[in-house]
């Protein structure tokens, strides 16, 4: 599709403020595909996906007075929204069903509830999965599926401290990775 | 402060993923006001992972931007023109021209109301003309109506009257007996009729003088010599059924006080008729 205007982050900022379709179309022409992958990397399943991304852009269309450039980009603010919608989609009653649905037929869960799917080739899950098992299951626990270090400190049985020293290793290491 | 350790604990990384707690990020925030280089890190990192999400795009389903667009569509601000231009440079013009645009509708509703106003004034003015003058041609027909049902009713009675002398005429028992009028009376005539075997008398007034109101005439008949009250005469339509009266000779009539008398004012007799 050819895009005739191009608009810089400030001014398609400003115009969404302004309640513009022009800018929403814009903004969802540019930004839904790495929306979307930030999501699919939660959410694996494509139809829940879709729907937590439309979600998505509804917040961001009515949520956009309260976005500040001044704190952030503005990218970094839409992908926490997505990232918060998808997990509270992983939380949903509809989602835990299908989830148990899966398992019978998968048997992806271990154990201790954490993700070892082996559905997620998608973006940051790919990276993460790079990472030494003690700092991967820290990331799928806090950024994947939601959980604070206090509630994975209890669940791992480890101290929060060491959740989150552990947890900024893995952190760092993942920059590292998404760099190279 | 050592911004460099800072920098690499961690802090910013978990800061642009959404995972630090708010009192952390609260202090990130402020660092980077103090310190360009935190801020740069922060901006760093946030970008590298932005990349990589548009590096991995994956387009979303075809239909969900049409599906968006109309469920946002009323929330849209109406385009201008020169939309790109205009939003950057009059930013705030925009919100103006709204409010003005807002207060212009009001007065277009405004004036809508009034004009609808105004002419439901008028129609209901038209309207209610209307249904006064229909109100008072129903109330003069209603009048007429009933006026023409008494006029029906009174000759109805009449005509009643006259059928049921009809049929006393013509029946074959009946006799008629003329009355003429008696010397000084010419002018008057009246007529009886009398039904021998049932004894009714019957009278007919033909041409009678114009009476005072507290006088009446009053029918006699002549039975042996000797004159019988046959009762006074009243208004009737057709023939006035009388008392009923056995053999009489003759009739006659004389002009009585109202109600009649026991005998008759034989200077007061009109017409006079043998049977």
């Amino acid at each position: 599709m050819p895009e005739v205007l191009k608009y810089t982050e400030q001014e398609l900022v400003l115009l969404l403020k302004q309640r513009r379709q022009n800018a929403f179309s814009y903004l969802y022409d540019n930004y839904s595909g790495a929306l979307y992958n930030i999501i699919l990397a939660i959410v694996p399943d494509r139809d829940m996906a879709s729907d937590v991304l439309q979600e998505v852009f509804v917040k961001i269309w009515r949520q956009c007075e309260s976005y500040d450039s001044s704190k952030g980009r503005l990218f970094t603010w839409m992908m926490n929204i997505a990232r918060n919608a998808s997990i509270d989609m992983l939380r949903s009653k509809g989602y835990q069903k299908n989830q148990q649905n899966r398992e019978l037929t998968e048997n992806v869960y271990d154990s201790a509830g954490s993700t070892v799917t082996n559905t997620d080739k998608i973006g940051l899950r790919k990276v993460v999965h790079a990472l030494k098992d003690d700092y991967k299951i820290l990331v799928e626990l806090s950024y994947f599926e939601g959980f604070t270090q206090d509630e994975i400190s209890k669940m791992l049985n480890i101290p929060l401290g060491t959740v989150k020293t552990r947890l900024r290793n893995a952190l760092l290491q993942l920059r590292e990775l998404v760099k190279n | 402060m050592d911004t460099k350790a800072y920098i690499e604990s961690g802090i910013v990384e978990s800061y642009v993923l959404g995972l630090c707690s708010n009192e952390e990020a609260v202090e990130l925030e402020l660092l980077c006001d103090i310190y360009p280089e935190v801020k740069t890190a922060v901006d760093e990192f946030a970008v590298l992972i932005e990349k990589k999400a548009f590096e991995n795009a994956v387009a979303p389903p075809a239909e969900m931007k049409q599906k968006l667009m109309m469920a946002l569509a009323g929330e849209f601000t109406p385009e201008t023109k020169d939309d790109k231009k205009e939003a950057v440079i009059l930013p705030f013009q925009t919100s103006d021209a709204n409010k003005v645009r807002q207060v212009s509708m009001w007065r277009y509703v405004a004036a809508a109301s009034i004009i609808l106003l105004v002419v439901s004034a008028a129609l209901n003015f038209y309207y209610y003309n209307n249904y006064q003058s229909a109100s008072s041609k129903y109330q003069a027909l209603l009048v007429e109506r009933n006026s023409l049902q008494a006029n029906n009713d009174a000759f109805r009675t009449k005509l009643n009257g006259f059928e049921e002398s009809m049929s006393v005429i013509k029946n074959p028992d009946v006799k008629m007996v003329t009355l003429g009028g008696v010397a000084g009376k010419e002018n008057n005539l009246a007529a009886v009729y009398y039904n021998a075997k049932t004894k009714d008398v019957y009278f007919l007034q033909t041409r009678m003088d114009q009476i005072p109101s507290d006088k009446q005439y009053q029918l006699w008949a002549i039975v042996d010599g000797k004159p019988v009250d046959a009762g006074v005469i009243e208004n009737c339509d057709g023939l006035c059924k009388l008392k009923n009266i056995s053999n009489p000779q003759a009739f006659a009539i004389t002009l009585e006080q109202k109600g009649g008398s026991p005998t008759p004012t034989l200077t007061a007799m009109y017409v006079l008729g043998k049977v």
